[in-house]
């Protein structure tokens, strides 16, 4: 993304001149504090929100072209968790996940048989065939992780998709991400948690009140905070 | 594409039984109103029927001034036959026209004792041929057989066939204003309870959107919704004027009844039941395709 600008319609300037690249393949964690745009950068690179100004492209297609429409096609070839799950309250487990194979032209059986197979290996085979309600927060947001991963994008956006996991599962989660980055899936995390961008060696996109950071520019205890990953 | 069927109707399914209360309402309020659009095509179409039946029936009949003299008859009905429209001519003596009166009256017929048959007029009934059979041509041929000077009198059911005409013609006029009004009601109704159910899918709808569902998955369950509701309003409408048509067909008093063998009482032909049932479907197809323009903006 090249100079790109966000500023909400209530004059809040969410991102203010981001540029950079991702490249395929690689696994990327966009940190910073609340508030400083990282849902935002997200929901722009999944076409949720258009940004004010500036260009993006995404795997390929020039998405703030006029002409750009077709996000669905782009869509399916991405994961997306977001911060607020977006699960079905009223369907199961499996459904919930089914169903995003389902809507995008896979048979009931089909869609279900896969679901089943993400759900085991994100530990949540037991759990199937609960209604989504009966799970803790943490559950819910594997399940959402699930629903992200089961029709094999090639990227993944996930908006904090640890927030409300314990340590263990955080490491199984992260594990999940790790491997599928290993099979070539590309990987953007965005988190606040410093200790898991410790933990794992990979490329670090700090954000601050909207713009990438480089550390020198603002010096705060925050920033200082985010930088310790490095 | 049998798959992305099954994946349709399912969903539409899903979605109606999810929201059965109004959506059994919006097939009663589509049903209501196609059966009074089609109670009135029903009306027309039998009175136009029986237009038909009564106008190819219509005969002229021309009186001879009495006295005529015999030798005249022969070449007037020769010129009469040639007459632009006129189909058969047949010369009714004043015995013929006694004989007709005594089958008429039965056992009556001594009210015609001392009646002599040479005090009735001679007269021509001439049929008419079939594209002369309307109103406008009648006036055409009538008009000829009035400068005929041995023509006393000419008489044609004219003004009866006009006024019942005039009659058929509004019945149709308000069947197609009722219509046009019930149109709009069908499309505002249906579009409605759609846009209720799409804003009871939501959630479902913006997890479609995040997953990358194309728009066909996204609309084509509602608009087979729409569908769904009008084709049932439509058969629902049919099947009420079917039964309504049975009940009043069961209860002709029978002193009608022998009138009524000459004039069928019919029930829609399957070609306007057809044209019936596709009008309900394709507008209640146009009311939810108005609702998701209006609530279903791709995100
Ligand atoms: N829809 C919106 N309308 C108006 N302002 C918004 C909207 N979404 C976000 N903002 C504002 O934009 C700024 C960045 O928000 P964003 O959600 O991107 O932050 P974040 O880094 O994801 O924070 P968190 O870690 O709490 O999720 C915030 O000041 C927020 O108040
Ligand atoms: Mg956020």
């Amino acid at each position: 993304m090249v100079h790109v600008f966000k500023t909400y319609p209530s004059q809040i300037s969410a991102l203010s001149d981001i540029t950079l690249e991702i490249s395929s393949g690689e696994f990327t964690f966009v940190a910073g504090p609340s508030g400083s745009g990282k849902s935002t950068l997200l929901r722009i690179l999944s076409c949720a929100e258009k940004p004010t100004r500036g260009e993006v492209v995404v795997d390929g297609v020039q998405i703030t072209h006029p002409d750009f429409t077709k996000i669905h096609q782009l869509r399916r070839r991405m994961g997306i968790v977001s911060q607020d799950f977006k699960l079905l309250r009223d369907r199961t487990v499996n459904e919930n996940v089914a169903f995003a194979l389902e809507v995008t032209g896979h048979t009931r059986r089909e869609a279900k048989g896969k679901a089943s197979d993400m759900l085991r290996r994100i530990g949540l085979k037991e759990r199937e065939d609960a209604p989504i309600l009966a799970l803790s927060a943490g559950e819910q947001q594997r399940v959402a992780i699930a629903r992200a991963m089961v029709n094999s994008p090639s990227l993944i956006l996930a908006d904090e998709p640890t927030g409300n996991l314990d340590a263990k599962t955080t490491l199984d989660v992260m594990g999940i991400f790790s491997d599928l980055n290993h099979q070539g899936t590309t990987i953007v995390f965005a988190t606040q948690f410093t200790g898991l961008i410790k933990r794992f060696p990979y490329r670090l996109i700090p954000i601050l009140n909207g713009q990438v950071s480089d550390g020198k520019k603002v010096d705060t205890d925050e920033v200082r905070e985010v930088k310790a990953g490095e | 594409m049998t798959f992305f069927l099954q994946y349709v109707m399912r969903r539409a399914f899903q979605n109606m039984m999810g929201n059965l209360f109004p959506n059994l309402i919006t097939i009663g309020i589509i049903a209501v109103s196609i059966l009074i659009f089609s109670t009135f095509t029903l009306l027309a179409f039998n009175l136009t029927n029986f237009l038909k039946i009564w106008e190819d029936k219509i005969e002229v009949i021309a009186y001879l001034k009495r006295g005529t003299p015999s030798s005249e008859v022969e070449p007037l009905l020769d010129r009469t036959r040639l007459l632009e429209g006129v189909e058969i001519v047949r010369y009714v003596s004043p015995y013929d026209a006694m004989n007709f009166m005594e089958t008429k009256l039965g056992g009556q017929k001594n009210l015609l004792q001392g009646i002599q048959p040479a005090l009735l007029p001679p007269s021509f009934e001439i049929q008419l041929k079939k594209d002369y059979r309307n109103p406008a041509k009648i006036d055409e041929v009538v008009g000829h057989l009035r400068e005929t000077a041995q023509f006393e009198e000419i008489q044609y059911g004219q003004e009866w066939v006009d006024a019942f005409s005039a009659l058929v013609h509004t019945l149709r006029l308000t069947q197609w204003i009722l219509g046009g009004l019930l149109l709009i009601a069908i499309v505002f109704i249906t579009s409605n309870t759609l846009q209720l159910t799409i804003s009871s899918r939501r959630e479902e709808i913006e997890v479609m959107h995040w997953v990358g569902a194309g728009p066909g998955f996204i609309r084509v369950p509602f608009y087979v919704e729409g569908l769904i509701q009008g084709l049932l309003g439509g058969g629902l409408a049919i099947l009420f004027l079917y039964l309504l048509h049975q009940g009043l067909l069961l209860h002709i008093p029978p002193s009608m009844q022998a009138w009524l063998a000459k004039v069928p009482i019919l029930f829609l032909p399957p070609e306007t039941i057809a044209w019936i049932l596709l009008g309900g479907t394709v507008l209640g197809f146009f009311g939810s395709f108005v609702a998701s323009t209006r609530v279903l903006r791709y995100k």
